[in-house]
C-alpha cells in the first residue's frame, strides 16, 4: 500500500551487526547492543495514527515501527522478502489469485498470536467504504475476493494481472482484530459484500466503521519492533522498544536496539538546530542554509556527523501540450535548452540537489543512463525555435507566430504555488532568460488549492509542480498514459502518445522484469524527444546525527534508517530506568 | 440594574450571530479546500516535495469522499444551519484532521495557553504601572524619556526576530545555554519528580515565552497609566491636596493613583479574550503546544470546525470582556449610571 516505513524506516536485516560474531580476526567490529535512546526532529505532530486513516509522511514513518505487513523490502537491493509471511506468495497461472502462508511465531504487542483472522480482518477494514481511508483503498480496488484456506494461509483473488499486486497484497498492514475489532462486527461480512453497494452493507458494518475511525486515531498497536508509549500533543511521540518482539533474536528478522524513539515536536527550524546543538535533538533534517553555514564549527563536527542522500522526488515546468505555443515539441525543446538548471541547481538548491531528464529515479534499474542531458544552449534553442516558425516579424520585440490562421505573440504564463520559494525562483530564472530572447513571461503565485484545481482543470500555459519517484518498481501509467488526461486525471499537461500508451500498458501486465525494463527504456526515450515536460531537478536532504549512533549509514536508495542504530555500552546517555513512568 | 443586565444580555445575542455568520463567511470564502489540502499530504505536504504519482490518481475519489463527510458538498447556509444548530447543543463538532472532538482538543490545550497569558499579563502590569506612575511624576525629566524611549523601542520589536534571536543566543546553540529552546518540561521529565523540581523545571521553560508575550506591552500600557495620572496631576484637587499639606506620596498614591486607575480597568476587561489567544507566534518560535498554535494549524489545514470553535470562544470571551469592563467600571465610578434615569 502507501510506501511507508515498510520500506524505508522498518524492517530488515542487518545482517552485517547480528551476525557477525564480537571480534573476528584482527578486524573487530563491535557488535551492537541494545538501550540509549534517539530523540529524533519533527516539524509538527503526526495528523493521526490510524494505520489505515492517517495520510501523512509524519504518520508513516512512526507508524511503520509500530505496524508491520506480509512481505517487506530489503533496504538495500530492494527486493520483495517475506515478513508476516513464511514465504512469498504462490501465484495463479491465470495471476489471478495469491496464496500466503503466514509465519506462526508471529504475535502483536498484547502477546496474542498473529493469525490469517488478523490478515483477513485488515483487507476487510481496508475495503470498508464506510471506513474513512480513501487512499489505502484505491489501491487495493482490484481484490475481488480474500478466503481463509486455514488458520494460516490466506487466498486473494484479483480482478485482472498486474506485476505489482504482489507488492500491493504484501503491503497490507496487518491489524490485530481483536484489538481494532473486539466485537468482531465484521465477521460475518466478506471483501465480496463490501465491494457491493455500501448502502446494502449490513449495520454491524456501519457501527464498526464509525468505531475504527474515531478510536484509533491516537492509539495504534500491532505486531512491530517498536510499541507506541505515548503522544504528548505538540510535544513528543514517545515509543519503546518491544522487549516482547517476536522477531527477536531471528537473523532473517530486523532487530531493534535502542530503548526509545522519541519524535520531539519543534515548530520552528532555528530552535530546532539550537535544540541539537545542546543536545535536546539527536538528529535533524538541516535547511539548505543550516547546512552552509550554521553547522561548520568543529565543536559541531565533533558531536554529529552530516549525512547527505537524494529525496526521491523532483521538480519540473509542465507545458500544456494542448495549448497552441506548445503543442509544437520543437518549441518544448528549445524552452529545456533555456533552461539553465545546472546554475538553478547551483544557486537555487546551492548545489544539494542533481539535474534530471526524465521521470524514473536515477538509482532505478529502469532508468536509462544513455540518455544525454540536454544543455543549456540559448544557440541552439533559437534554432529551435525559428524552424518552428517563431519571429518577430513585427519588431515589438516578442517573437511572433501565425497559428490557426491567426497572429500571436509569443506570451504566456508560468503557474505555481505561493509559498514555495524554490518554484519561485526556478519561474523567475525562466522569466529573466527568456526575455533576452523575445518571449514575454508573466509569473502568477497562486494559493496551493486554487492552483491545484486551475492545474486540474488545465487552466495554465506552463506550471511548476513536482511528483514524488518511487524508489521501487515505478508505475508512470497515472501521469502518462493518455486516458489520464480526461476527467481531471493526473496527465494535468494533456501528453499524448499511442506509443507510450501501448508501453504503459503491456509494462503493467509483464511479469518479467527485464522486459519491463527495456519498455520503460523506450519510453524514456520518447519522452526524450518529446520534451513534455522540461524535467528540472532532484533535491537531497542533510541529516545531522549524533556521533554517538552506530550503524548509520546512507542506503542506496538514499535515506536514514534509524532502526539500524545502536549505541555502544559506555557512550549511552539515557537510561530507561533513570524516568520509570 | 437587573434591568439593564437583562437588556446588555439580550443585546450580546444578535453581535454573537453577527459575529459567527462573518467568520463562517470569511473562513470559507478564501480559497482552500480541506479535503484537498489532507488529500496533499497535510499541511506540510502540500505539494512540497511533489505528490506522489501512485497517489495522485485516488487523489479525486479521496476528496470527493472527504469533502462529502465533512459536509462540504452542502450549500454553504445550510452548512452554517448545521453548525449552529450543533452549537446550541454545545456540539462543536469534530476536527478534520483526525475525527476527534474539538473541545476535546481546546481542552488539552487551554491549560497551558492560560498559564502562559495569565503570567504574562501579570507581568505587563507589574512592570508597566510602576513604570507608568514613575514617568507621570517625573515627566519629562530624564528618566521619563529614558525609559518612555525603552518601552517603545520594546513595542517596536518584532516578536519573531527577538524570540529567534533569543532561542539563538541564550539556548545553548554556540553561545550562551540559559534557557531551553522550547518546549514545556525537560526531556527526562518525570511526574515522579518532587514538586519543587517540577516546579523549577517548567518556570525555566516558560521564562523565555513569557518575557516574549510581555515584552511589548511595556509600552502601551505604561504610557496609559501615565498620561491618565498626568490627567488627574492637573486637576484642582490635586492641588487642594498639596495646599491643605498633605505629603506628596499620599497625594500621589491616594488620590491621584485612584482615580487615573479607572482607564486600567477598562483595558483589563479586553484582556478576557486574549487570555486564550495572542500567542500564536511565541507558541509556535517556542514550540507550545497552546491554543495559538492549534488555531494556527487549523487555518493553514482549513480545519473550519476547529477555527469556528476558537472563533467563538474568542467571540464569546471578548463580548463578556465588554460587559464586564460595562460592570465594573460603574462599580469603581458611581458617576457612569445604569441605563436611563427616571
Amino acid at each position: 500500500m502507501r510506501q511507508r516505513g515498510s520500506l524505508l524506516a522498518v524492517m530488515l536485516c542487518v545482517v552485517f551487526a547480528a551476525v557477525l560474531p564480537e571480534r573476528s580476526g584482527g578486524q573487530a567490529r563491535p557488535a551492537p547492543v541494545t538501550g540509549d535512546w534517539l530523540l529524533a526532529h519533527i516539524l509538527s505532530d503526526p495528523e493521526q495514527l490510524n494505520p489505515l486513516t492517517s495520510n501523512d509522511a509524519g504518520s508513516s514513518a512512526i507508524l511503520g515501527y509500530i505496524v508491520q505487513s506480509l512481505l517487506t523490502r530489503d533496504p538495500r537491493s530492494l527486493e520483495l522478502k517475506p515478513l508476516l509471511a513464511e514465504a512469498r506468495p504462490v501465484i495463479s497461472a491465470d495471476k489471478l489469485t495469491y496464496t500466503f502462508k503466514i509465519r506462526r511465531d508471529a504475535h502483536f504487542q498484547d502477546g496474542r498470536k498473529l493469525t490469517g483472522e488478523d490478515v483477513l480482518f485488515s483487507i476487510k477494514a481496508i475495503k470498508c467504504p464506510l471506513v474513512n481511508a480513501p487512499f489505502a483503498r484505491v489501491y487495493y480496488e482490484s481484490v475481488t475476493d480474500a478466503q481463509l484456506v486455514d488458520e494460516y494461509t490466506i487466498r486473494f483473488n484479483i480482478k485482472e494481472p498486474y506485476f505489482l499486486n504482489e507488492t500491493m497484497l504484501g503491503g497490507i498492514d496487518v491489524l490485530p482484530r481483536h484489538y481494532y475489532d473486539p466485537q468482531n462486527l465484521l465477521k460475518d461480512v466478506t471483501v465480496k459484500d463490501l465491494n457491493g453497494d455500501p448502502a446494502k452493507l449490513a449495520d454491524n458494518v456501519k457501527r464498526f466503521a464509525d468505531h475504527f475511525n474515531k478510536g484509533y486515531s491516537r492509539n495504534p498497536m500491532g505486531s512491530g519492533p517498536y510499541k507506541f508509549q505515548a503522544w504528548k500533543t505538540g510535544q513528543e511521540v514517545e515509543l519503546v522498544r518491544d522487549p516482547k518482539y517476536w522477531g527477536i533474536g531471528k537473523p532473517e528478522v530486523d532487530q531493534a536496539y535502542l530503548d526509545r524513539h522519541k519524535y520531539r515536536v519543534i515548530n520552528n527550524v532555528d530552535a530546532a538546530l539550537t535544540s541539537l546543538k545542546s543536545g535536546a535533538l539527536d538528529t535533524m533534517n538541516l535547511q539548505p542554509l543550516q547546512h552552509m553555514q550554521q553547522t561548520g564549527t568543529d565543536r559541531f563536527k565533533q558531536d554529529f556527523d552530516k549525512h547527505e542522500y537524494f529525496s526521491p522526488n523532483y521538480t519540473y515546468l509542465g507545458w500544456n501540450n494542448d495549448h497552441p505555443i506548445f503543442r509544437d515539441k520543437r518549441v518544448r525543446k528549445a524552452m529545456t535548452y533555456l533552461a539553465n538548471r545546472k546554475q538553478m541547481v547551483k544557486t537555487i538548491l546551492f548545489n544539494l540537489g542533481q539535474v534530471i531528464d526524465g521521470p524514473i529515479y536515477f538509482h532505478r534499474p529502469e532508468y536509462d543512463k544513455t540518455l544525454a542531458s540536454i544543455p543549456y544552449d540559448p544557440k541552439k534553442a533559437l534554432e529551435l525555435l525559428s524552424e518552428a516558425g517563431w519571429k518577430d516579424t513585427d519588431s515589438d520585440g516578442v517573437l511572433d507566430k501565425i497559428v490557426d490562421g491567426k497572429k500571436i505573440p509569443f506570451r504566456f504564463e508560468i503557474k505555481f504555488n505561493s509559498g514555495n520559494a524554490t518554484r519561485k525562483s526556478v519561474a523567475l530564472t525562466m522569466q529573466d532568460e527568456l526575455k533576452k530572447h523575445g518571449i514575454a513571461v508573466t509569473v502568477r503565485e497562486l494559493d496551493w488549492t486554487v492552483f491545484l484545481s486551475d492545474v486540474k482543470e488545465r487552466k495554465f500555459d506552463a506550471m511548476i509542480l513536482g511528483w514524488q519517484m518511487s524508489v521501487t518498481e515505478p508505475d508512470a501509467y497515472q501521469v502518462w498514459h493518455s486516458t489520464q488526461a480526461a476527467n481531471k486525471g493526473s496527465n494535468h499537461i494533456a501528453y499524448k502518445n499511442s506509443r507510450v500508451d501501448k508501453i504503459l500498458e503491456d509494462y503493467r501486465r509483464e511479469f518479467d522484469a527485464k522486459k519491463r525494463v527495456e519498455l520503460y527504456r523506450e519510453f524514456q526515450k520518447i519522452l526524450h524527444d518529446e520534451q513534455p515536460y522540461t524535467f528540472l531537478f532532484t533535491p537531497k536532504s542533510i541529516s545531522a546525527v549524533s556521533r554517538r549512533f552506530r550503524g548509520v549509514e546512507v542506503l542506496p536508495i538514499g535515506g536514514l534508517r534509524p532502526l539500524d542504530w545502536w549505541v555502544p555500552a559506555g557512550a549511552q546517555k539515557y537510561s530507561s530506568k533513570s524516568t520509570s513512568n | 440594574m437587573g434591568a439593564y443586565l437583562i437588556q446588555r444580555f439580550l443585546l450580546l445575542i444578535p453581535t454573537f450571530i453577527g459575529v459567527t455568520i462573518i467568520s463562517f463567511l470569511i473562513m470559507r470564502l478564501a480559497p482552500g479546500d480541506p479535503a484537498e489540502l489532507r488529500a496533499g499530504g497535510g499541511l506540510r505536504g502540500a505539494g512540497e516535495s511533489g505528490i506522489s504519482t501512485e497517489k495522485r490518481g485516488a487523489v479525486d475519489q479521496a476528496v470527493a469522499q472527504w469533502r462529502a463527510q465533512y459536509g462540504l458538498d452542502k450549500p454553504l447556509p445550510i452548512q452554517y444551519a448545521i453548525w449552529m444548530k450543533n452549537l446550541f447543543t454545545l456540539n462543536f463538532g469534530e476536527s478534520y484532521k483526525d475525527n476527534q472532538p474539538v473541545v476535546d482538543k481546546i481542552r488539552e490545550r487551554l491549560p497551558v495557553t492560560v498559564k502562559l497569558n495569565v503570567l504574562s499579563i501579570f507581568l505587563v502590569y507589574l512592570v508597566a504601572i510602576p513604570l507608568g506612575i514613575y514617568s507621570a511624576t517625573h515627566s519629562y525629566s530624564i528618566g521619563d524619556q529614558v525609559t518612555t524611549l525603552f518601552a517603545f523601542v520594546l513595542f517596536a520589536l518584532p516578536v519573531v526576530w527577538l524570540g529567534t534571536m533569543a532561542i539563538v543566543f541564550l539556548c545553548g546553540g554556540d553561545f550562551f545555554f540559559l534557557f531551553p529552546p522550547g518546549g514545556l518540561t525537560s526531556i527526562d521529565y518525570s511526574s515522579d519528580w518532587p514538586l519543587w523540581q517540577r516546579l523549577t523545571d517548567q518556570s525555566w521553560h516558560l521564562f523565555l515565552p513569557v518575557l516574549m508575550l510581555s515584552y511589548a506591552g511595556f509600552a502601551g500600557l505604561s504610557r496609559y497609566m501615565r498620561s491618565g495620572m498626568l490627567e488627574q496631576l492637573r486637576l484642582d484637587f490635586v492641588q487642594t491636596a498639596r495646599s491643605k499639606g498633605l505629603p506628596e506620596r499620599v497625594v500621589i498614591y491616594k488620590h491621584v493613583l485612584r482615580n487615573s486607575l479607572i482607564p486600567m480597568v477598562t483595558i483589563l476587561a479586553g484582556i478576557l479574550p486574549g487570555l486564550i489567544g495572542g500567542s500564536v507566534i511565541v507558541e509556535t518560535i517556542f514550540s507550545i503546544p497552546g491554543l495559538g498554535q492549534l488555531g494556527y494549524e487549523a487555518v493553514l489545514a482549513r480545519d473550519f470546525p476547529v477555527v469556528m470553535a476558537l472563533f467563538t470562544v474568542s467571540a464569546l470571551l471578548t463580548l463578556l470582556g465588554i460587559l464586564l469592563s460595562d460592570l465594573l467600571l460603574a462599580v469603581v465610578d458611581p458617576r457612569i449610571a445604569f441605563g436611563r434615569r427616571n
